[in-house]
């Protein structure tokens, strides 16, 4: 019985190690995704409607074609420009806007138009916790399925801070980036904050001409330790300024200004040149493509954009998904956030990364065109712009002109943090300015740049794109070279859950290969060990149990070697 | 086309008086005249019709409310379709108002008139009310009922751990109750009080909705259905329902309780808190016992260095002693 128990093991364990030879001869085979099971989002996103792309007239403000896929509401443009004290209410309840989020008034130079205006901002938060459920509220992706904690000023709404009462999506209105304001020298500007969020802030004009402290308003530049204190939740406060100089600036909390900024509460404020009916936009909501331009500008360029990057900490917009309690947010961000320990994680580019960028941060040209780009990098390092195909020339730093005469065009554009920059783009197809047309890269040239959370294709890459290289759908046409873009736009890829080059071709011999199947090598050797270990016990119990058999046999065979031995001689 | 022009032309006029008076805080007599003769009697009558003045203390607003009114009823023309019953509150509205829409002098607007929802040039707004409209599980209105609703920061005061509250976070109300919010915001910013779960024969999407910047208040009315049950209220702005800005509103016996209301439900998912090192007065008391401990402690090397004179002392004297002993082993 124990000699059968014996000779099945020792097949087995020869059968076991068969096997084992046999794995180690060929490899895992490769498991291919399959495109079915992937979340795949339109690329382009269907609840805007392609009339918005169109050039058209809204209450007598002309908005010009922006041919990309999601393109601004022609309702906010018109808003913006008119003030939403000036539009019907059949308009204004298009754009979600208050009633009196944009106040227009006195044309108090006479040259056509209003010279007192008032904007009204809150400030949201966005993908936070809630307590109600374990999922985020109001959710705003920067790309498929990335949704970074996040605090924005956003112009003064009207109703729900979601789509609506099933959906948990933000409001159109409530996004990053801050809204870009535009203002005219001579403006008398209000900048009215309702603190709506639950922590203290501020807004800080960087480069706008403001008095430090306004007669009636007090304090006026937004610094808690030098002119004003926090304003806390609930609180309103007026920030007011005409100022005197044109340029690209920037608006900022100043409160705790290392995690406030990094958090989304920035943008870009455009003081504009004063001249005769100048009807400006007066919010960029969600910046890129200004479809109608000042006076000034339109003067000198066929298009502008304003490109505002941001870049933001993963530890840091996790803070407010990791509590509900306004104390214990306050603590982590307050006192355990170490700044100099942090690393930046999202990179945007007008609040969204790639591929979200093709969707509404294309800049769309045409062949001999100028076209104005206003740059704010409103991130903690400095960041290095590269345009494909283009130099541009940097005409103003920091709202500045530089002298025409040493101005010089670049293809790299280094923007330390607040800095801005306004570059002359000319798609002159002469070898210096263009190369011609194409669909031409954009983006920041610190190989991070192109990255979300670390991993490419993402980060604040865009494309100038000529419009010959635009689809109908207004994205970038690629198909021709055999390129598809549709698997960006799945939240596997930024989950690093989809083999990335598995696609490129037929075999996927860049895929993803299948896990060891039975047990793997480790186990196998242990397990082999093991009956190593079985064999020998047994053997050497079969030893004990059978001494006296063995010990007859032994000496059986010892004396028939002997007897014949014996008998021979 | 001249009488669009008119039409717009009065509208930027009160509107830019509106803006300016926001702007000022403060309204001068002699526009409120101006006003007066803008020939919105029409919103006027709507108003006594309706029984409640959307901006208290500021009534010279509500005209701009009804005229915009008149606008922004285009966007509920969408949601035809969502609204099984619309149709038949449509004809309502109209049966009531039709006779007005000339003296307003704007039928293209009037057309999508829609008592849902009235907003003012600042935003104040009333959507969902309703007047007289008994739910089906009523046969009358049981009883009348005004109630206070206070808005603003300092609520959250007996809530820690939250940002905003209400001043109440539950109300009773008896089946059938015709009920009339006034909510008083005492920020300086928006807040809501909007209501969920109603009947959505007589509630688009099931909701009630007043929201107003503060300082300032807003009141709307509603009739409550006759079963028991149990309303979410909340603020709609973006995290002052998870900071603590929710109630409920109790119909009878009520339904079941809505999670996370402060002081009153649980929340669903709750934050984890430790002790934190923090400083505290006793701090100081035991830095002191640290002083004294380092003066102690050079008392105590007195003390050792004493004793240790003391030792050497007896050492010396008895080295006379030791020397006999050994003197005395040697000399055995």
């Amino acid at each position: 019985m124990p000699i059968h128990l014996f000779i099945a093991i020792l097949t087995f364990y020869l059968m076991l190690f068969g096997a084992g030879a046999q794995a180690s001869l060929k490899l895992p085979e490769t498991v291919k995704v399959d495109p079915a099971a992937l979340t795949t989002e339109p690329m382009c996103d269907p609840k805007i409607s392609s009339a918005w792309r169109e050039a058209q007239e809204i209450e007598g403000i002309k908005i010009e074609a922006s041919p990309g896929c999601s393109p601004d509401n022609p309702a906010w443009i018109a808003a913006a420009v008119k003030g939403t004290n000036r539009i019907s209410m059949e308009t204004l309840m298009k754009t979600g806007l208050s009633p009196d989020a944009i106040i227009k008034t006195d044309d108090l130079d006479g040259d056509g138009d209003p010279d007192r205006i008032i904007i009204k901002l809150e400030i949201m938060e966005l993908n936070g916790k809630s307590p109600d459920f374990p999922g985020l509220l109001p959710t705003f992706d920067i790309a498929p399925g990335v949704q970074p904690g996040a605090w924005v000023f956003a112009p003064k709404t009207s109703g729900m801070s979601t789509e609506n009462f099933e959906s948990v999506r933000a409001n159109p209105l409530l996004r990053l980036p801050s809204p870009v304001i535009r203002v005219e020298v001579g403006d008398i500007v209000q900048i009215v904050l309702e603190n709506t969020h639950y922590f203290p802030h501020s807004i800080h004009l960087h480069g706008v001409d403001h008095p430090f402290s306004h007669k009636d308003h007090g304090g006026n530049d937004g610094v808690p330790q030098t002119s004003e204190r926090e304003l806390m939740p609930g609180e309103r406060r007026i920030y007011e300024f005409q100022a005197r100089q044109p340029g690209t600036m920037f608006y900022h909390c100043h409160v705790q200004t290392h995690t406030h900024l990094a958090m989304g509460l920035g943008g870009m404020i455009v003081v504009e040149e004063n001249k005769p009916n100048n009807w400006l936009q007066t919010l960029n909501i969600g910046a890129g493509h200004v479809r109608h331009p000042s006076v000034a500008v339109k003067e000198q360029f066929d298009q502008e954009y304003d490109l505002h990057y941001h870049a933001m900490d993963k530890e840091l917009t996790e803070i407010v998904q990791k509590y509900n309690d306004p104390r214990l947010i306050a603590r982590d961000m307050n006192q355990r956030y170490d700044a100099t320990d942090s690393t930046e994680d999202y990179y945007t580019l007008n609040g969204l990364s790639f591929p979200y960028t093709l969707r509404e941060s294309l800049i769309v040209v045409e062949p001999d065109q100028k076209i104005k780009l206003r740059l704010l990098n409103s991130g903690g390092e400095l960041i290095a712009i590269h345009t494909h195909g283009h130099h541009a020339t940097i005409t103003h730093y920091d709202g500045v002109e530089h002298n025409p005469v040493a101005q010089i065009m670049r293809d790299v554009f280094d923007m330390a943090p607040a800095q801005r920059l306004d570059l002359k783009l000319e798609t002159v197809n002469d070898g210096k300015h263009s190369y011609g047309e194409g669909d031409w890269l954009i983006h920041d040239h610190r190989e991070k740049g192109i990255t979300t959370n670390g991993m490419a294709e993402g980060g604040s890459m865009s494309s100038i794109v000529y419009t010959s290289y635009l689809d109908d759908s207004g994205l970038p046409k690629v198909s021709h070279f055999g390129i598809d873009l549709s698997n960006f736009f799945t939240k596997e890829y930024y989950e690093r859950r989809y083999p990335i080059w598995q696609d490129l071709d037929e075999t996927a011999s860049l895929g993803s290969p299948a896990g060891q199947l039975g047990v793997n090598a480790a186990t196998q050797t242990s397990l082999l060990n093991a009956l190593y270990g079985l064999l020998i016990g047994l053997f050497v119990y079969l030893v004990f149990a059978k001494r006296e058999q063995i010990k007859q046999s032994a000496v059986a065979a010892v004396s028939r070697l002997k007897s014949p031995k014996g008998s021979n001689q | 086309m001249a009488k669009t022009t008119t039409i717009t032309f009065l509208l930027v006029g009160i509107l830019t008086f509106s803006a300016s008076a926001i702007a000022q805080q403060q309204t001068k007599p002699s526009e409120h005249d101006q006003h007066d003769h803008s020939g919105h009697d029409m919103s006027q009558d709507q108003h006594d019709h309706s029984g409640h003045d959307m901006s208290q203390g500021q009534h010279d607003h509500s005209g701009h409310s009804m005229s915009k009114d008149s606008g922004a009823a285009t966007n509920h023309e969408n949601e035809h379709g969502a609204v099984t019953d619309h149709g038949h509150d449509h004809a309502i509205d109209h049966s009531a108002h039709d006779t007005h829409a000339t003296e307003h002098g704007d039928l293209q607007h009037h057309h999508h008139m829609d008592h849902d929802h009235l907003m003012d040039h600042e935003g104040t707004m009333i959507m969902g009310q309703n007047l007289d409209k008994l739910p089906s599980s009523c046969k009358s209105i049981s009883q009348e009922v005004e109630i206070t609703v206070r808005a603003g920061r300092k609520y959250a005061a007996k809530f820690p751990g939250t940002a905003f509250a209400f001043d109440q976070q539950q109300w009773h109300v008896k089946p059938c109750s015709k009920v009339t919010f006034h909510f008083v915001n005492e920020d300086n910013i928006r807040h809501q009080f909007m209501m969920h779960g109603l009947p959505k024969y007589l509630y688009k999407y099931g909701m009630f909705h007043l929201e107003v910047t503060g300082p300032k208040t807003v009141s709307g009315t509603i009739i409550v259905p006759g079963s028991d049950d149990t309303f979410l209220v909340h603020c709609d702005i973006s995290h002052h329902m998870e900071k603590g800005m929710k109630a409920q509103l109790v119909v009878g016996k009520g339904g079941e309780n809505i999670p996370s209301i402060p002081g009153v439900t649980p929340y669903n998912v709750n934050d984890t808190y430790e002790a934190e090192n923090l400083p505290k007065v006793s701090d100081k008391a035991e830095q002191n016992a640290v002083v004294k401990q380092i003066t102690a402690f050079t008392n105590n090397n007195l003390q050792n260095y004493g004793m240790m004179l003391i030792g050497v002392l007896i050492g010396l004297l008895s080295i006379p002693l030791f020397k006999k002993i050994l003197f005395r082993k040697k000399s055995d």
